[in-house]
This record gives structure tokens, sequence and C-alpha cells, in this order.
């Protein structure tokens, strides 16, 4: 039994050891994977960024958890929440900035939503086609404090607030020369673009924000002038019909250009405020003044009518312009039949153009002045050229004017004494014209034209009667070439040169008073007749002794003698009173209207409906493409339209003119970006991801 | 068959190789075969078990709150977590993917978890279900384990193969990372598990 094969002794004493020491290492895994599920989930939670939230009208596109959040086309959060503001009047838009963003954040921020654009400038936000819209901000990098809710805008701003340049306000009457983003040149480049235009508040005017970059703003200066470049611009002038075309963009959007026709601007602080132009020649016609900004005004009122004197008008000095006249208006003065009209004319000077310092006031322009107004210096209407109804007002000395100063404490200008309008002056001056006519020696002349017939007459009723006619004829001939020339022949000139003058001071003069005036000139200019046929009186005289001449020279060619005379005297007469040379003013003021009539003509017509019709093309275009770039071919299409329109227009105007070779090369371009457009769409057809990738 | 006749080899003073199945002497412990470490019972297996267990599920957390898929369409990009996967396939009307997705990566991690925290604690523990029921439990858990992988390894082939640039792009989140500890957390508690300690439990509750 005792060898009885045992089992193996075995030590089975469990040990009871410490939990701790018997610790398996394995539990390392799991508080690892612990401290790393916290630390992620901590990560996650401190990256999460800063929730910002954005109003907008429209937030077209926009999906939460989607959209994203873009600085200069960098992703930096993502929308996380879509909803209204409280009173359902916007949208509000929440997104997660990232935090590293977040600190640069500040009230500047303006955010908007960027969706594809086709226009004329190019096109952009292409990538959004596919991807979907996403938002676009952009800030001051000056940091700071960030509000909790940001305005959205409606569309890209113009200016990027970290652009530089120069913001201005341009005026107009018309807010179709310019549309969002209408490009701004100087000298054909772009240097800027334009807002919307918007009307102010009282809606008389349209006011057009326009940026200028920097560094081209530091051209921007008082002198400076704005103007519509845009479209089209035809001209015919002496060298033939000539047509101006800007780029092919300016003619589908507009355009604007400036330049600076004078020195002495100073420059211009933000939000200056400039006029626009129609076009470049009002823009450099109109370009006085105001150069300086620093103006003095002062008055001066001229009793009747001032008709043809509208703001701004020029105010010129010893034949300079030194201002423009800022306002006209009337007053009463005196009672019952004393009661009469004055005009008041307020006149903006500039004192630099006096040659006064730059800075130089109100006192310095009247101490200037004041002695010239002593001497006799007065303010005067003159017409401002010969053909023209419009006035300007003149500061000359004027010879024998009554003892006047300078008014200074005059309310609420200092009033410059006027002399009565230059127009009655030249009323004045057509009678010294005839009084000049009048007081010619025509009648001294004839007298001894007459003697010296007489004389004739006693040689002819000599013995060397043989030799008589010729040398009567030869004397007559003589005669007549004394009568034709020197002062007689001034005479049909001068009294030509009285007509014109007559004439426009007609067609200017419109009140009552002055054609009184006219009337008693043109009474005086009958007595000035009358006393020119007195004179002729003695023609008849002339022509009897004449007569006797040729009685008393029987066989001789008598009838030859009287015809020369008396043709003489009907072409002096007929020069004199020709309907021809009357109607001369006439003809050219109906020439000159015409020629405005065809211009205007230009303008409006066919060349502007066709640019509007291309630009209506491009709209739908736009839109067409917005929808789908599988549009590009008809955009094509209406491209190559606008060129088949184009050539009907061109064939409505003759072959071989300067419009024509423009408005080719404008076709040119215009085919060349129709074919650009077309190689586009079908390189797009073969490689559509082209369009994806951006290659 | 009763067990109540079996002598154990623990009984008798024997141990054998886990790994080549030699039997040794109680006292080795070193298989002189294979060379590998004898023991008669692993002392430290439900410790290990245990370990690995909440490994496991610490990481089960992120794989589900945290995005699987990152797939991006042109430029908009979409994340997917696990259920919201199910959910989308499910709003595709694809139910039978739907389904295995969420079998495969929901059913059977869950109730592995469950499985393995019963059998280990059913060692400890006096327990309602049989020895042999609970082998087979076990075996279950260690072969359904590794067809928990099927999701990483849709996730791996997609971001793998879906590579198209601006087009389609799908990239693995971290839930795909953290998923695959999971599993494999899983897989190494279930395998840590010394199957013989249920037979132990099952001979102690009888005696």
């Amino acid at each position: 039994m005792t060898d009885m094969p045992q089992p193996a002794e075995m030590e089975r004493r469990p040990r009871k050891p410490s939990p701790w020491r018997n610790l398996s290492v394995v539990w390392l895994v799991p508080v690892l994977a612990l401290v790393v599920s916290l630390g992620i989930a901590w990560r996650t939670y401190a990256d999460r960024g800063q929730l910002i939230e954005i109003e907008f009208q429209n937030a077209a596109g926009v999906k939460a958890g989607e959209t994203t959040l873009h600085y200069r086309d960098v992703i930096i959060g993502t929308v996380e929440n879509v909803g209204f503001t409280e009173d359902l009047e916007k949208v509000l838009v929440s997104a997660r900035v990232d935090n590293n963003i977040v600190p640069f954040l500040n009230e500047t921020a303006q955010f908007w939503v960027v969706r594809p654009e086709v226009t004329a400038q190019g096109v952009s936000g292409l990538s959004t086609v596919l991807s979907g819209v996403y938002i676009e901000g952009t800030w001051e990098k000056t940091g700071g404090p960030a509000p909790d809710r940001f305005q959205g805008l409606d569309q890209r701003p113009l200016v990027d607030v970290t652009d530089e340049g120069t913001r201005v306000t341009l005026t107009t009457q018309d807010g179709t020369v310019t549309s969002a983003g209408t490009p701004v040149f100087y000298r054909g480049v772009q240097v800027g673009r334009t807002e919307a235009p918007r009307l102010d508040e009282s809606g008389s005017v349209v006011m057009v924000e326009a940026f200028v970059e920097a560094p081209h703003d530091r051209l921007l200066t008082t002198a400076t002038r704005f103007w519509d470049n845009s479209g089209f611009s035809v001209s015919l002038g002496a060298d033939g019909l000539t047509l101006d075309v800007g780029s092919f963009a300016a003619l589908l959007s507009g355009g604007i250009s400036f330049n600076t026709f004078f020195d002495g601007g100073r420059p211009v602080e933000a939000g200056h405020i400039y006029e626009l132009y129609v076009d470049q020649d009002s823009a450099k016609t109109n370009a006085f003044s105001r150069v300086s900004g620093n103006t003095v005004t002062l008055a001066t009122v001229f009793q009747g009518g001032v008709s043809g004197l509208t703001s701004p008008a020029e105010v010129r000095y010893e034949g300079l312009k030194i201002g423009e006249v800022r306002s006209v208006s009337a007053f009463v003065t005196g009672e019952g039949n004393d009661m009469e009209v004055s005009q008041q004319v307020l006149l903006e000077i500039d004192p630099e153009l006096m040659g006064l310092p730059a800075n130089s006031g109100l006192e310095d322009v009247l101490d200037l002045l004041s002695p010239a107004v002593d001497e006799g210096l007065r303010a005067r209407l003159e017409s401002a050229n010969l053909l023209g109804s419009t006035l300007i007002v003149e500061l000359a000395k004027v010879e024998g004017a009554g003892p006047a100063s300078l008014d200074r404490t005059a309310d609420p200008y200092p009033v410059i004494p006027s002399v009565p309008s230059n127009v009655q002056d030249i009323n004045a001056t057509l009678e010294g014209v005839l009084k000049r006519v009048n007081g010619l020696r025509i009648e001294e002349l004839i007298q001894q034209a007459t003697s010296t017939l007489a004389s004739i007459e006693t040689v002819a009723t000599g013995s060397e009667i043989q030799t008589i006619p010729k040398a009567v004829v030869d004397l007559i001939e003589d005669a007549r070439a004394l009568v034709n020339s020197e002062a007689a022949k001034a005479l049909p000139g001068e009294a030509l040169d009285a007509l014109a003058d007559l004439r426009i001071t007609i067609d200017r003069v419109n009140s009552d008073g002055v054609i009184a005036k006219l009337s008693s000139t043109l009474a005086s200019a009958d007595a000035a007749m009358a006393n020119l046929s007195t004179a002729s009186d003695e023609l008849p005289a002339l022509v009897a002794d004449l007569r006797e001449v040729a009685a008393e020279a029987r066989d001789l060619p008598a009838r030859e003698l009287v015809e020369s005379a008396t043709e003489f005297l009907n072409g002096a007469d007929a020069l004199i009173d020709s309907e021809e040379t009357r109607a001369i003013p006439p003809a050219l003021t109906a020439a000159l209207e015409q020629l405005r009539g065809l211009l205007a003509e230009l303008q409006t017509g066919g060349a502007i409906e066709n640019t509007n019709a291309a630009l209506a093309s491009a709209r739908s275009a736009t839109e067409s493409l917005e929808r789908a770039t599988a549009d590009l071919p008809s955009l094509t299409a209406r491209l190559e339209s606008l060129v088949a329109r184009s050539e009907d227009l061109i064939s409505a105007y003759g072959a071989r003119s300067d419009f024509n070779s423009e408005t080719l090369s404008m076709l040119r371009e215009i085919s060349a970006a129709a074919r650009t457009v077309t190689s586009l769409a079908r390189s797009l057809e073969r490689s559509p991801n082209s369009l994806l990738f951006g290659k | 068959m009763s067990d109540a006749t079996i002598q154990t080899a623990r009984d008798a003073g024997l141990v054998a190789c886990t790994q080549c199945g030699r039997v040794h002497g109680a006292q080795e412990t070193m298989c002189v075969r294979c060379g590998a470490a004898l023991s008669s019972r692993d002392e430290t297996s439900l410790q290990r078990v245990w370990a690995w267990w909440f490994a496991g599920l610490i990481c089960y957390i992120p794989a589900n709150i945290y995005p699987m898929l990152k797939t991006s369409t042109f430029g908009s990009e979409l994340d997917n977590t696990i259920i919201g996967g199910v959910i989308e396939l499910i709003d595709y009307k694809s139910y039978g993917v739907a389904f295995i997705v969420f079998f495969a990566s929901v059913v059977i991690p869950i109730s592995k978890f469950l499985a393995i925290a019963y059998l280990a604690y059913s060692v400890q523990y006096p327990t309602t279900l049989p020895g042999k029921v609970r082998q087979h439990l076990y075996e279950t858990v260690e072969f359904i384990g590794r067809w928990s992988m099927i999701d990483v390894f849709v996730v791996a082939i997609l971001s793998a193969l879906v590579q198209f640039n601006f087009i389609v792009n799908i990239h693995p989140g971290i839930a795909a990372v953290s998923f695959a500890l999971s599993v494999a957390f899983t897989m190494l508690s279930a395998q840590s598990f010394d199957s013989r300690l249920i037979w132990d439990a099952d001979e102690d509750r009888r005696t």
C-alpha cells in the first residue's frame, strides 16, 4: 500500500500577493487609451473656434455645416447654423471661426456671400458653381475686440478694407453712365472702380462712389476732372467723321476717366466731391476754377436784363478768366413808375488766378480791386463769342464811367460797381460805325468828281474834241477806281460788319428795354441812312452831267459811258443792301444748327441702341452662365450677332472713313473676344474637368 | 459523459503546453518541446482581460462620436459617423448594406463587450449558465471578433481607391483609428481569457 504510486507532490499554496504587486502591465493600455481619448476630446473642444453671427439680407446657397468662411480664399471657418434674426427681417448665419483668426477680427470686418459672376470685367467666383457658395470676409489687420454680430454685405464691397487708396464721390445727373464695378481710368489705365450709383437725399443728384487705388490716388487733386468715357464717341469735325472707342470692357459696362488739366491743385481728402462731366471736352472746357478750392465771393448789380448770363459763366479780368458766375438773381428797387428790376450776380473769384498768393482771402482781393475801381474798373456784360448767345462778366476799365467805389461793407457780399451791359455798347458801336459812314466825305468826293466832269465838259467843248472820248473814258475809269477804293471801299465792308453786329444784337436782345434802345438806334441808323441818301441825291446830278457829256460827245460811245456808271452805282448798292449779305449770319447759324442736330442724332441714334443691345446680350449671357456654363456657345452666338449688327451699323456709314476703320478695329476686337469664348467653350466641351481644376 | 468521473490534469499534477499540447509535470515552467511558458492556470488572465476590455471600451466611445469617413465632393466636405452612415444608408434604401454595417460595427462590438464581461464575471462569481455553454460563448466571441474589422477594411479600401482630386475624396476619420483599436483591444481581451477558468469555476461550484 505504501508503495502505491502517489500523485506527484504539488506545492499548492496559493499566494496571497498584494494586488498591486501582481498588477499586470496591460493595465497601462486602458490608462493610455483614456489619456489619449481625453486629450483628443479636450483638443477638439479647445480648437472649436469662436462662434460669430453674421446678418444677411439674402443667404441663398448658404448651408449649415457645409458653407465655409474664407479669408483671402483660405478657409477659416464653417457655418454651423442658418437661422433668422428675432424679427425674421434678416438671415442670421452662425459660423465658427478658427481660433488663430479670432484675435484679428474686429468691427471693421465685412462679410459677403461669393457667388459666380460673369461681367464685362471678367468672370469671378467660378469655383462656386459646383462647390456652392461661400462667405468671404475681410477686415483691417489691426485686431481688437470682435463684436458677436456682424452685418453682412449684399455683394463684394467696392473696396476691400485692406486696399489702400482714396475714395471720392462723383456727382452726375444721369446714373446710367455707371454701374457697380465700372472701371476708372487714368490715361487709359485702370486705376480704380466705382460703386453702384445712388441718389442723394433730395433725389436731384446721382452720387457715385469711386475708389482710386494707391499709389494712383496721388494723381487726384482739386484740379482733377472726371468724365464719362463709356461707349462710342462720334464727332464730326474738319477732318471728317471720327469715332472714339475706349476699351471693349468700357464699351459694355461704361468707364470713367479722370485727368488733371491744370496745375495748382491741392491733394484731396477722402470723400472729395467731383462733378462727372459728360465727355472729355466738356470736362476740359469746364475745367477752370475751383482749382485751388479757395475762392472769394463778390457781388455786382446790373440794371436791366442779363438774359444769357447763367452760372457758371466766366468772369474775366483784363481778358483772363479769374472766376465764375455763381448765381444770378433778380430783385426790384423803387416803387410805382420808378420800379426797376435789377439783377444781382454773385461772382466767385479765385485770388490765385488774379496773381495773388494761393492763400489770399477776401481782403486781399478787395485791396487789389479797390484802387482799380476808383480808376474806373467796372463789371459789365460781354458776349462770350461772336456767334453764341452766352454772356460773360468782364471786369474792365470803362472810360468815362461815373465815380463809384467798391462797397466793402455791402451785405452779404462786397459789391463791385457795374456799367450798363456791354450789349448796349454794341449798339453804341453800331451807331458809331454809322456815324463814321456818315462822316465819310462822299459829298466832297462827288463834288470833286462833278467839278472834274465840269472841267472835262469844258475840255470837251474845246478844240481837241477828237481826243476827248478816250480821255473821258479813262477819266471815268479813274474816278471809278477812286470811288471803288480806299474809304469808299471801306464803306460796304464796314456796313457789312455793322449789319453783322446788328444781326447778333437782334438775336441776343430779348428784353423790351433793349429792344426799345435798339429801335432808337435803328431810328438813328435810319437818320444816318437818310443822310446817306441826301448825299446820294447828288448822284443823279452826276448822271445828268454825264448825260450832258454824252450828249455833247454825240458820235461817241455814250451808252457805254452811262452803262458803266450805272453799273458801278448798282454794284455798290447791291453790295451794301444785298440779301445774301444779310443772309450770311442766319445761314451760318442754320449750318451750325444742322451740325448740332447731326451730332445729337449720332449720339442718340443707332450707336447707343446697339451698345444697349450689346449690354443686354452680355447681361443675359451673364445670367445664362450663372445657371450653367454649358450656355457659353450661345454667348458666342450673341456676340456674333452683335458683330453682325455692328456691321449693319457700319454699312450705314460711308466706306473708308475714320469711323469705319475705328469700328472695324473694334469689331475685330469683338470677333477676337467671340473666338476666345468659342475656344473656351470648345475646350470646356473637350475637358470639362479643367473648369473644376482651373487648368 | 459525466463530469464527476473525470480526473483533471491539474488533479493529476500535470500541465499541458497551451502551444504544442505536450504534457509536463507540474513543476516544469517551460515546455521542453516548444519553449512556451507553462502554467497550470494563468493567474493574471482576468486582470489582462479586464484591462484590454476597458481599453477597448474607451476606444469605442470616440469611434462612435467622431467621423468615420470624410467625404469631400466638389469641395464640400461631409463627415459621417458610424451611426450617421447607417442612417444615411437607410435613407438611400440600402437596407442590406445598412444592416451589415450596423451588425458589424455596432451589434458585434457591443455583444463582444457584454460576452467578455460576462465570462470574466462568471469565473469569479457563481453563474447560472453551465460551463459548456460558456465555452461555446467564448469560442464564438473569439471567432467573430475579427469580423468587426469589416468596417475598418471598408474605410481603408475606400480611402485608398476613392481619390479623384477635387471630385470625390474619402479620408478616414479619427473614428476609424479608434474603432480599429477598439476591435483589436477586445480581441486581445478575449485572447487573454484563460478558458480553463470556466471549468475551474464549474468544478468549484459543483463540489
